[in-house]
């Protein structure tokens, strides 16, 4: 690539130290800072009170854990399903994909909230789910451990996110030599082994990829485990809200963001890492 | 020395006068299409604003908090400048007025406030250290414990809302200084020491919560949510404010509780950020006069069962809608809590994040 050309990409880099490493370096400064609460004011220094709250009291880690549990449990979830859909999209005729598409983003035309709601119309104690389950005399009083728990939250960050896996593994599917799974069938593959040895390691690029997307988007996500989550729905992000916005507390909600951040971030780079390791050995297709 | 005036001199004043304000505000309509007001979403009925827009051309447009807090947060960080009124509570005002986010308001321009309330009128919480006053009250109540009458026989009291009998049903607020203020009232803090509970006192309120959380239904979110709560039989009794008693009265057997323990009172003032244009304020002064006036009184009282704290309208209510509103006794007022951000508020939110995470 020429110079000329490599300039092209100077707005894009300007525009990501701008929105991303600025502020980021803000939070680190102002962590180190303290409050004046008879003022309201934030008093620059340097100190480690902040830090000290955010490390020292488990009830932190212990979310940040469970925001890195909530985003691998749903990236995971999400490519157990969304393979399968993404191998029937295959299959469509090439003039359907476009519907396809429309289809498979459907979910993400509505807003958060009304999805919040309608999980809830669905898995509530009046809801479609318990009402079936009371009309077919299968129970006699409403189940209500399905909504207003970790089940609730994890089923709906699965469906909120599962397009964003669909699109990732469909677009690697599309690059796939199919002749590949025909050999391996043919040489006496079981489906299962076929999809194991040739699918998937063939595959891990767009599972990375859509397995990072969900992982970041459901470990980051506020709302639904406010509104799903009942009594077990506390994250860190709620905490670092109450502390931006309730408590005036930026240097603890900007340490605790950056603890996030880092663990989020650490994780993510070594799930990916693991994840490309499984298309270490795949026959590569020529270009 | 006195002044005498002829007939044609008086006449002269008073079409002068009149062209004048007609003038004024005829520049005021073409000044100021809109006012952005901050406020809560039970502010949301059009019909509460409609005659401003009516009578002055500006029309209002809402934008809902989240939280006391979080609007004091959104001010003092500069991240509101959106908006033009704003709508911080009487007893958190000191903070707003401390923190220098508020403009100092023009008394003169705000007539309607000679009909407040004595305790609104004289309060000192809206003056500022420069004898400013930055605030004027204009709407109050009290927030407390709804219920389904048809599942509780006796009126709830908090502890009520720490009893396994009614495990799986109940709800608090997702908000640290009212759940940790009813926690406070339910492990015997006097009412007048709720809001300084020292650090000990915080335990206690804590382990409460702890043990609470597993009877709990879920921690509400908005007023909408616990409404929603009620109506479809997830929640029968909450720590709540009283829109869902009247959503919903006419549908279940709704039921509105008043603790002898104390009973936590809200009163909204009306205020204009330091953010606000220069161009909007005399359209922002007459938004809170508007507020304190008959239509808007009127028009909260019939539809959303709220007093003002303007006494404009108050005789010409039947005393169903007086009592309605808790304006048919104003002794009343003596026995509310009026919660206030404690001095140890970082400690509080730390308790309230340990109690979520439990």
């Amino acid at each position: 690539m020429t110079a000329g050309r490599s300039l092209l990409a100077l707005p894009m880099v300007l525009l990501l130290l701008g929105g991303a490493i600025l502020p980021l370096a803000i939070l680190v400064v102002i962590s180190f800072w303290s409050v004046d609460f008879d003022a309201f004011e934030l008093v620059p220094g340097f100190g480690l009170a902040s830090w000290r709250e955010v490390l020292g009291n488990p009830t932190y880690p212990y979310l940040i854990g469970k925001a890195v549990l909530t985003g691998s449990v749903t990236a995971g979830l999400t490519a157990l399903a969304g393979y399968p859909i993404a191998l029937s999209l295959l299959r469509v005729p090439q003039r359907w994909k476009s519907v396809a598409l429309v289809v498979l983003m459907t979910p993400l035309y509505t807003g958060e909230i009304v999805r919040i709601y309608a999980w809830r119309l669905v898995l509530g104690t009046d809801g479609l789910v318990n009402g079936v389950l009371l009309g077919l005399h299968l129970v006699q009083v409403p189940v209500k451990v399905i909504l207003f728990s970790p089940v609730s939250t994890i089923l709906a960050l699965v469906y909120d996110e599962l397009p964003f896996m669909t699109l990732a593994l469909w677009i690697a599917l599309e690059r796939l030599d199919l002749r590949l799974v025909e050999a391996a069938r043919d040489l006496g593959a079981r489906p299962l082994t076929a999809f194991v040895r040739v699918t998937l390691p063939m595959t891990s690029t767009g599972l990375c990829a859509g397995a990072l997307a969900v992982f970041a988007l459901s470990a980051g996500d506020l709302q639904t485990p406010n509104f799903l989550g009942g009594p077990t729905g506390a994250t860190a992000l709620a905490s670092i809200d109450n502390f931006f916005g309730t408590a005036f507390d930026w240097p603890t909600a900007s340490a605790l963001a950056l603890s996030l951040l880092f663990a989020l971030g650490i994780v993510a780079a070594v799930a990916s890492l693991l994840i490309l390791r499984i298309g270490g050995g795949a026959v590569r297709t020529r270009p | 020395m006195s002044v005498l005036f002829t007939r044609r001199q008086t006449l002269a004043g008073i079409v002068g006068g009149v062209s004048a304000g007609l003038l004024s505000v005829e520049r005021a309509r073409a000044a100021v299409a809109e006012l952005v007001w901050a406020t809560w979403d039970s502010n949301a009925h059009p019909e509460y604003v409609e005659p401003f827009r009516k009578e002055t051309g500006t029309a209002i447009k809402l934008s809902f908090l989240s939280s006391e807090d979080a609007q004091f947060a959104a001010l003092k960080t500069g991240s509101a400048k959106d908006w033009d009124v704003v709508n911080p509570g009487l007893n958190g005002a000191w903070r707003y007025i401390d923190g220098k986010v508020l403009r100092p308001l023009d008394l003169a321009r705000i007539p309607n406030r000679q009909y407040l309330y004595a305790p609104f009128k004289d309060t000192p919480k809206v003056v500022g250290k420069d004898g400013a006053t930055y605030a004027v009250p204009y709407l109050w109540g009290l927030n407390p414990i709804v219920y389904r009458k048809d599942i509780y026989k006796d009126e709830p009291t908090y502890a009520t809302l720490f009893d396994a009998k009614y495990k799986g049903q109940l709800a608090m607020r997702d908000y640290a200084l009212e759940s940790i203020g009813v926690a406070g009232l339910y492990i015997g803090i006097p009412r007048d020491q709720v809001f300084t509970m020292d650090d000990s006192q915080l335990a206690e309120a804590k382990k409460a919560l702890i043990a609470q959380k597993p009877l709990l239904r879920t921690y509400w979110q908005t007023i909408g949510d616990l409404t929603n709560l009620f109506a479809t039989n997830e929640v029968t009794c909450a720590f709540s404010w009283r829109v869902p008693y009247d959503a919903l009265k006419g549908k279940m057997a709704m039921g509105m509780a008043k603790p002898k323990a104390g009973i936590f009172g809200w009163c909204d003032t009306f205020a204009i950020p330091t953010s606000t244009p220069d161009d909007k304020v005399a359209a922002a002064h007459a938004f809170g006069n508007y507020l304190l006036g008959p239509d808007y009184a009127m028009a909260i009282a019939e539809i959303g069962n709220y007093a003002t704290a303007s006494s404009v309208i108050r005789d010409k209510l039947s005393h169903d809608k007086q009592e309605a509103i808790f304006v048919d006794d104003m002794s009343v007022m003596n026995s509310f809590m009026w919660p206030v951000a404690p001095p140890n508020y970082s400690a509080w939110l730390k308790v309230w994040n340990e109690v979520k995470a439990a």
